[in-house]
């Protein structure tokens, strides 16, 4: 079959498709589809082709393209049909829901199967989190002086500002109101997760070492503020959002660990297979960090600095937050962990 | 091997479909201008809540995060799958299968945004896109997404018309490729060009004095005659 009979053969079926396509991205009904009769050019009263027929004709489209580029028809020819090809592919396999019932699956189920899978990196994050805050708290409370080998003075007093005597009723901040501190805790927290989660592509080290700087930091203050008498203004502040704050940061390193996990120790895979395959498995624990650090920045930003409220008020809120926390992370979904093999 | 730069992606029905992945400097040029574009926005933003003490400061560090990390996903996954810097350059975000581009790539590609920008001024992600033939960053390794435009280059159009004339000796089928290529970029390139290139397929080109209806009066230059050729391998009506 010369060029010239296979596309006036064809045509037809082409341009009832390249009608088809338009008319779905414009968003038209279609029509009833009707096939052609042989030998009959779509007009523009030619019903438009529907969403079924469309995928038909997709695939005999596919066909006469992988025909013409075999025959090596003529360039223009085989253009045609790619762009074709191309344009009705993107078509078909697009999303076709909003995604609403996959985030209620996101938020009931993968999130929390997620975050249980990387049990082991959450243990040696934590770990990482948790040795230098003790151990420089500890030194901290011993000699207050060790504070300064951590920070510098001008925050200590900075610090001091936030949490002391003086700090007035509004707590772990020195100006600014409500509102503007909700940004800036969105701002800067969001920030710092999502640059540990991706510093763990550098073989994991980054994560450790943010998360361990941070521990330290957190150590350092608190051991300070504890042996100056004021652990209970710090404590009761720190205690409620910290049950979204922390495990947030914790959550950001072991997925980013988990990161570097996959470059280091691919298994069976290629190194980027491997990351590829980490990063889907991880995305549902970005995702969680995220709304983890919104719900911290709220109360942060409107509970925890309320000086008004009785330190006791708050760590029964702070305990129910981290009871809420840690059930939803560790029971949430069980039972309804997806198939392993996706 | 091919100098092009267009990768192969394979779809469920056996064909494959061209891309053409984007390089760095369209891709620099794109980042330049929805930095330009976030400046501009946020400019605006403070200096209509910048009278707002607290709240507008608040809504301001908001805005600032949104434009930061949440501008390129949600355009991204928006119906043309680009930021606007991307869409004035014709670049596209797709997954490397050539599908659209998924919610959880999307929002992995921009968040490691970050480890492309180490040490300093997206050095990671330049050195990655230099590597690879695909142009990827890293973090475009890791959500298996591709930058690329959106429209691809035709070189070649409809041949010319000409009366059929056919070739002295039989072809072989690398030999039709050629012709018919070469007839295809006959209008882009000049009369006296496409002589000088026909000239190399004199052997297989009906003499010069040759016409379907008999023998021509002047001899008929390279060009013309392989046009005719063309014609005659695309066959009759």
């Amino acid at each position: 079959m010369t060029p010239r009979q296979f596309e006036a053969r064809y045509e037809a079926c082409w341009i009832e498709l390249e009608r088809g396509l338009d008319a779905l991205d414009k968003g038209r009904r279609a029509g009833k589809a009707r096939k052609l009769k042989a030998g009959e050019f779509p007009t523009g009263a030619t019903p438009v082709a529907g969403g079924a027929h469309v995928a038909q004709l997709y695939r005999q489209c596919c066909e006469h393209l992988a025909l013409a580029r075999e025959r090596a028809y003529p360039v223009h020819l085989v253009a045609r049909l790619e762009t074709l090809a191309a344009r009705a592919h993107q078509r078909i396999y697009r999303r076709h829901d909003f995604g609403l019932a996959a985030l209620r699956d996101l938020v009931l189920y993968r999130a929390p199967a997620a975050v249980r899978a990387l049990r082991w990196h959450l243990l040696v994050v934590a770990l990482v989190f948790v040795l230098p805050i003790v151990v420089v708290g500890v030194a901290t409370w011993v000699d207050p002086h060790f504070v300064l080998t951590m920070v510098d003075a001008r925050q200590v007093r900075m610090f001091d500002g936030m949490y002391g005597q003086e700090a007035g009723e509004h707590l772990g901040r020195t100006s600014g109101d409500d509102w503007q501190m909700f940004g800036f805790y969105i701002m800067h927290n969001v920030g710092i997760s999502f640059q540990c989660f991706a510093a763990g592509l550098m073989l994991g080290i980054g994560s450790l070492v943010m998360v361990g700087y941070n521990g330290l930091i957190f150590g350092a203050i608190a051991g300070f503020l504890v042996t100056r008498g004021d652990g209970e203004r710090f404590f009761s502040f720190v205690c409620t959002h910290g049950a979204f704050e922390l495990t947030a940061i914790v959550l950001s390193g072991a997925a980013g660990l988990k990161l570097g996990h996959a470059v280091l120790a691919p298994g069976r895979l290629t190194r980027t297979q491997a990351l590829m395959q980490a990063a889907r498995e991880t995305s549902p624990v970005v995702a969680c960090f995220f709304v983890f650090l919104i719900i911290a920045a709220a109360i942060e930003a409107f509970w925890s600095s309320a000086g008004w409220i009785a330190p006791g008020v708050k760590y029964g809120m702070a305990a129910c937050c981290w009871t809420l926390v840690f059930a939803y992370l560790g029971l949430q979904g069980r039972g309804h962990e997806p198939a392993r093999a996706r | 091997m091919t100098l092009d730069t267009t990768i192969l992606a394979e779809t469920p029905e056996g064909i494959g479909i061209q891309l053409r992945p984007a390089g760095a400097v369209p891709r620099a040029l794109a980042y330049a201008m929805d930095w330009f574009i976030r400046f501009i926005t946020f400019s605006v933003a403070a200096a209509v809540l910048g009278g707002v003490k607290g709240m507008g400061v608040g809504i301001m560090l908001i805005i600032y995060f949104g434009l930061e990390w949440v501008y390129p996903m949600v355009f991204e996954l928006l119906p043309g799958a680009a930021t606007p810097g991307k869409r004035v350059l014709g670049l596209q975000v797709m997954m490397d299968t050539g599908l659209p581009v998924t919610p959880s790539a999307a929002v992995a590609r921009n968040l490691l945004r970050v480890a492309d920008f180490m040490p300093l001024a997206y050095a990671f992600g330049l050195i990655a896109m230099l590597l690879r033939s695909d142009f990827k960053r890293l973090g475009d390794i890791v959500a298996g997404t591709l930058v690329v435009h959106a429209e691809q280059v035709r070189l070649a159009g409809k041949l010319p018309e000409a009366e059929p004339l056919a070739p002295r000796v039989p072809l072989t089928r690398a030999q039709q490729v050629a012709i018919l290529r070469l007839a295809g970029r006959a209008r882009r390139l000049t009369t006296e060009r496409v002589d000088e290139l026909a000239a190399l397929a004199e052997d297989v080109l009906p003499p010069p004095d040759y016409a379907p209806g008999g023998a021509s009066p002047a001899p008929i230059r390279p060009g013309p005659r392989l046009l005719a050729v063309a014609q005659w391998l695309m066959g009759q009506h």
